[in-house]
């Protein structure tokens, strides 16, 4: 039989129509090519998700505007400047948005004026009703209805300026009063409460710095005052001789795409750059928003980290799919073990049976590839960081998909041409380790593990490339080497043990002796099996850990930093009330400094002194177990304890227990230390931390140097808080909030590591389940006479039920066992090292997913009980005499 | 268990092939009663094998009446035990995952008493000559070695009734000897033995022999 003809022979050119005989087969090839197409079409799709949700995580926390496209231009506007020029300069921008088709809204913003000298000097020199100059300058604002954004005192639709209540009292200034601003009379139109003095919401958030200083607590910002109209601002601008003209254009950055980003980012560069002012009037500054600039430049630098890791663990996933596809190809050869057998006794060699395979599986491959494409852009969407993907990745993703299709075939029809090379075998149930599984392989495993570890000891397992966290490659490397080489040791070792099992089965009831005896015919698939669970469960347990400890740890710090969910900061001493202790806790914060202890260069060391509300400190504060020995509840109770000889009890981290000489500023507190704690909760600077009550605490005169800074923490919204602060007497300067401390944006990489890589485990796992799948079908098609011939001799299914949920639930416990001692080893190993930001405290934190590892071990379980089941509804569907006289 | 045996009367079975039907057995009449070896021979596809799939229970006649006799009346075939009905089929049917001796062992050990049934498991493969063979997998042994465990596994529990297909096909004569010394040994002992076979050896042994041919039963005509 020659090549030539032998395609144009019925076997290969009906091979598509007559792979329809085995229908198993034809779903083999459909589940394996999807599972490889979805390993290795994620990859690309994971990345652009991880970017997007990158850019989103990091717009999230920004004021609304920093999403948006947005040019703005200062301009000089000198003495004389005609009103028309003055229009032109305003409009100059709006025209370029309108020419790219984009509709921007406009802001005016005065921050400077022309002083006296000529020179700019910051904000503009309001005159009162009388003319008198006010100390305090102001700036000036208008955007489209800015009015109806602040809470009115007195108001009118009169043009003019609005002033806050605080800057009106200082002017003796009322609605329908006249003002003089940068040389210009205006009339008051409306008097509104100050910003700092509410919760303003988030129209004002691109604003605060107009009226919080977060940069001191002791210097006011110009007063803001409003313009009611857009032609007063410009008259007013005219008057300073300066004016800031924004023109912003509103995204939806909840939704933006890395790439939409890109672009939006390219459009106002470019708009920013056909901006052309008209004659008369200076460029003093021009820009655009550089925060989207800077987002998507960190969501680049955030998926460039992710890249190696996320590329090595597609290619190992991709790797263990194709061992699917592999077994899929010989399940084919045994499916259609009749036709094959006839053909290859009629000379047919294993190139033309592995191009009839080819032929049959192209179809099922097909649809496999495209199933798998669609599972990896759903998987993406729906589990992955976001489900804004850029068109490119869903072009490589289709590649990838091409890709596993071409390598898919490629790997089924070689493994059923080698099949009928070497002959069609009666099965495997009773094979023993072939030579190749009985080299001791894993050793290599675990030498390259432990170089993973050894280079890792020297290296930072997390790196902070431009103060974005990207997790070391070998951090993935080392746990998925020595987990694999250690769980097939282990399985080497239990295989060994079976025929010992075997003799202890002797005596046992029947299922559990034939449960025994198939695990010991066959010590090379119980040992797969036991790897194919441990392996997932393993990395897993060890993904979700170390994801689970991340987080706790990341939070912990944002918490410790803060304090509580947000502190609200204070330029006049705030006196807790009821208002203030139903919304939080009040403390006040002062610079200490203790004496430094025998040996320690400088005479003292400084410390930051916490005087406490003992009330309602320990229900606030951010507390987490791992910090002290003790409740912060008992430490805070410590507080109230009795003097020791006169030394105020005090709870401090960082200082030993006993007297500590302890003063604020120069006011001596002589203080003893009754408690200490490794962390304790407002620790903003590396010095140690003190905590003492406040109602115990003698005066501090203000001459002291103790810089007392008054706050109110809480773990509620910032409104209510505001209110209480202002009513207790405080005053806001600045709120700190967990997106000042960290930005979570920058650990991302490190949590979308581990979750792609958990995302692998779950991938090795549904290899893992439909490889027992397909082994529980060849062994039931293999073992089926011996089973009718058994049932016969009085094997009821009760027992046959209860012998395969004894070998496949018994390896399944057994391979969940063993891989949760090995993420535990694993973890324990590396967790103390997967430190994120080493500068603040605490240390990494253990937090074990108890729910993801019960699910895991359920899912296991389950699918190792549903394989039990399916076995034995495949070996009830035999009809004896048939299979008798077909094996016949 | 002695004296029962195995009557058939007037079986018919047909089967679909296609659009037409094949008609196995055109109306079988058999007796085989305890202490007798039957043999029955036959061209391939006169239906033997169809004849026994009936007497075992697998398969259900389309007309016809089988019954069992003696301790054994009454009875179905498909509820009838390991000691009331064992089989060698020609597929053998060995569990691959159990050692021969397990193999051998095993009906008695799914009656729960195995350790009681050991020694004469262990009579009976020294018997057939496959006693150094305890410790083998099925696929570790020839397929005669199988074929002599099987009917070691047939003979365990001292049956009623033995349908064997072919049981000393795969089988040199020496060895084909000590298995119909073992079956005839059993008839001797009261079971009532049905085999189906080409092997003049067997038919040389057996009580009474009857032919199959096109479907129906009746005496041998010629050698």
């Amino acid at each position: 039989m020659s090549p030539g003809p032998l395609w144009r022979l019925a076997p290969w050119s009906r091979a598509p129509r007559l792979a329809l005989s085995a229908p198993a087969a034809v779903l083999a090839g459909v589940v394996t090519v999807a599972v490889l197409a979805c390993a290795l079409a994620s990859a690309p799709l994971f990345l652009s998700s991880a970017r997007s949700a990158a850019l989103q995580a990091q717009l999230a926390p920004q004021c609304a505007e920093a999403g948006w496209q947005r040019t703005a231009v200062t301009v000089r506007l000198p003495a004389g400047t005609a009103p028309g020029t003055v229009a032109a300069a305003v409009d100059a921008q709006r025209s370029t948005w309108e020419r790219l088709g984009r509709d921007s809204r406009r802001a005016l913003l005065i921050t400077s004026s022309v002083g006296s000298g000529g020179n700019a000097q910051a904000g503009v020199l309001v005159r009162d009703p009388a003319g008198v100059p006010l100390t305090q300058p102001a700036t000036l604002l208008w955007q489209a209805g800015v009015t109806r954004h602040v809470q009115v005192v007195d108001g009118s639709t009169a043009a003019g300026v609005w002033l806050p209540a605080s800057y009106a009292e200082a002017a003796g200034a009322a609605v329908g009063d006249r003002v003089t601003v940068a040389g210009v009379p205006v009339a008051v139109a409306g008097v509104y409460t100050d910003l700092f003095d509410t919760d303003a919401g988030p129209y004002w958030c691109d604003h605060r710095s107009l009226y919080l200083n977060p940069g001191s607590a002791n210097t006011p910002p110009p007063a803001l005052l409003l313009a009611s109209d857009e032609q007063t601002a410009r008259v007013l601008a005219r008057g300073a001789g300066f004016v800031t003209v924004a023109e912003s254009v509103p995204a939806a950055a909840a939704d933006l795409s890395a790439g939409e980003a890109r672009e939006l980012v390219d459009q106002q560069r470019a708009a920013a750059a056909a901006v052309r002012l008209p004659d008369g009037v200076g460029l003093s500054w021009s820009g655009w928003n550089d925060r989207l600039d800077d987002a998507v430049a960190r969501a680049g630098t955030i998926e460039a980290g992710l890249r190696g890791p996320v590329v090595a663990v597609a290619v190992a996933g991709g790797l263990l799919a194709l061992a699917l596809v592999a077994a899929a190809g010989s399940f084919w050869a045994d499916r259609r073990a009749a036709e094959v057998r006839l053909l290859a006794a009629r000379g047919v060699g294993p190139g033309p049976l592995a191009g009839k395979a080819a032929l049959e599986l192209a179809l099922p491959a097909l649809l496999g590839a495209g199933a798998g494409g669609a599972a990896a852009r759903l998987l993406v969407a729906g589990l992955g960081p976001a489900d804004d993907l850029d068109p490119a990745a869903v072009r490589l993703a289709g590649a990838a998909g091409v890709g596993a299709l071409a390598a898919g075939l490629l790997t089924a029809a070689l493994v059923a041409g080698l099949r009928v090379r070497a002959g069609a075998e009666r099965g495997t149930a009773g094979a023993r380790p072939r030579r190749a599984a009985a080299a001791p392989w894993e050793l290599a495993l675990l030498l390259a593990a432990a170089g993973c570890w050894l280079l890792l000891r020297t290296r930072d397992p997390v790196v902070v490339d431009a103060g974005v966290a990207q997790v070391n490659g070998l951090l993935v490397a080392f746990p998925l080497l020595a987990v694999a080489g250690a769980a097939v040791l282990a399985a080497r070792l239990a295989t060994r043990a079976l025929p010992a099992l075997r003799r202890w089965a002797a005596g046992r009831r029947p299922a559990g002796y034939l449960a025994v005896h198939r695990l010991a015919a066959a010590p090379l698939a119980a040992g797969t099996l036991l790897v194919a669970v441990a392996l997932p469960v393993a990395v897993l347990g060890y993904t979700a850990t170390l994801t689970a400890g991340s987080q706790a740890t990341l939070e912990a710090k944002v918490g410790v930093q803060v304090g509580a969910g947000r502190a609200l900061v204070s330029i006049r001493q705030v006196v807790p009330d009821a208002g203030t202790d139903a919304v939080g806790t009040v403390l006040d914060r002062y610079d200490g400094s203790v004496a430094a202890p025998a040996g320690a260069p400088g005479a003292r060391t400084d410390v930051q002194v916490l005087a406490v509300d003992t009330g309602t400190f320990a229900g606030t504060a951010f507390w987490d177990d791992g910090f002290a020995d003790a409740p912060l509840g008992d430490l805070v109770s410590a507080l109230a304890g009795p003097a020791t000889d006169g030394r105020l009890p005090v709870v401090a981290t960082g200082l030993p227990p006993g007297p500590a000489d302890l003063r604020l500023g120069s006011r001596p507190v002589p203080a003893e230390v009754v408690a200490t704690a490794r962390v304790l909760p407002g620790r903003r600077t590396v010095d140690p931390v003190v905590l003492v009550a406040a109602d115990r605490l003698p005066e501090v005169p203000a001459g002291a140097g103790a810089d007392r800074q008054s706050e109110l923490w809480t773990d509620g919204p910032a409104g209510p808080a505001v209110e209480a602060l202002t009513a207790a007497g405080g005053r806001l300067s600045r709120t700190v909030e967990p997106a000042d401390v960290l930005t979570t944006a920058d650990f991302l990489g490190v949590t979308w590591t581990f979750g792609y890589l958990s995302a692998l485990a779950v991938l090795v796992g549904v290899v893992a389940a439909g490889g027992l799948l397909l082994h529980v079908e060849g062994r039931t098609r293999l073992g089926v006479v011996g089973h009718v011939m058994a049932r016969r001799m009085g094997l009821s299914r009760g027992t046959h039920l209860r012998s395969l949920v004894a070998e496949l639930v018994g390896v399944a416990a057994a391979g969940t066992a063993l891989g949760a001692l090995l993420a535990a080893a694993a973890v324990a190993v590396v967790y103390r090292r997967l430190d994120v930001d080493l500068l603040r405290a605490p240390t990494p934190l253990l937090e074990v997913p108890w729910a993801a590892a019960a699910a895991t071990a359920g899912a296991a379980l389950l699918v190792a009980g549903l394989a039990a089941l399916y076995a034995r509804a495949a070996a009830d569907r035999a009809h004896p005499a048939a299979v008798l006289r077909e094996d016949a | 268990m002695t004296g029962a045996g195995v009557v058939a009367d007037s079986l018919v079975k047909t089967y679909a092939r296609g659009a037409r039907p094949v008609t196995a057995l055109a109306g079988v009449d058999l007796a085989v009663a305890g202490g007798e070896v039957v043999a029955l021979v036959g061209p391939s596809g006169s239906g033997k094998s169809t004849l026994l799939a009936l007497l075992c229970g697998w398969e259900s006649p389309d007309s016809g009446v089988l019954s069992y006799t003696g301790p054994l009346a009454g009875r179905r075939p498909e509820t009838l035990g390991w000691s009331e009905l064992a089989l060698v089929p020609q597929a053998l049917g060995l569990v691959a995952d159990l050692p021969l001796a397990d193999n051998v062992l095993l009906p008695a050990r799914l009656r729960g008493d195995a350790a009681a049934a050991g020694p004469r498991a262990g009579d009976l493969m020294a018997g057939v000559g496959i006693g150094h063979l305890a410790g083998r997998y099925p696929h570790e042994t020839s397929l005669g070695e199988q074929q002599r465990a099987a009917v070691a596994r047939a003979l365990l529990l001292h049956p009623a009734v033995l349908l064997a297909d072919e049981p000393t096909a795969h089988q040199d004569r020496g060895h084909a000897d000590r298995l119909l010394d073992a079956l005839v040994a059993a008839a001797r002992a009261g079971t009532a033995v049905l085999l189906a076979t080409h092997d003049e050896q067997a038919l040389d042994r057996a009580d009474r022999v009857l032919a199959m041919r096109d479907g129906r039963l009746g005496p041998r005509t010629s050698p």
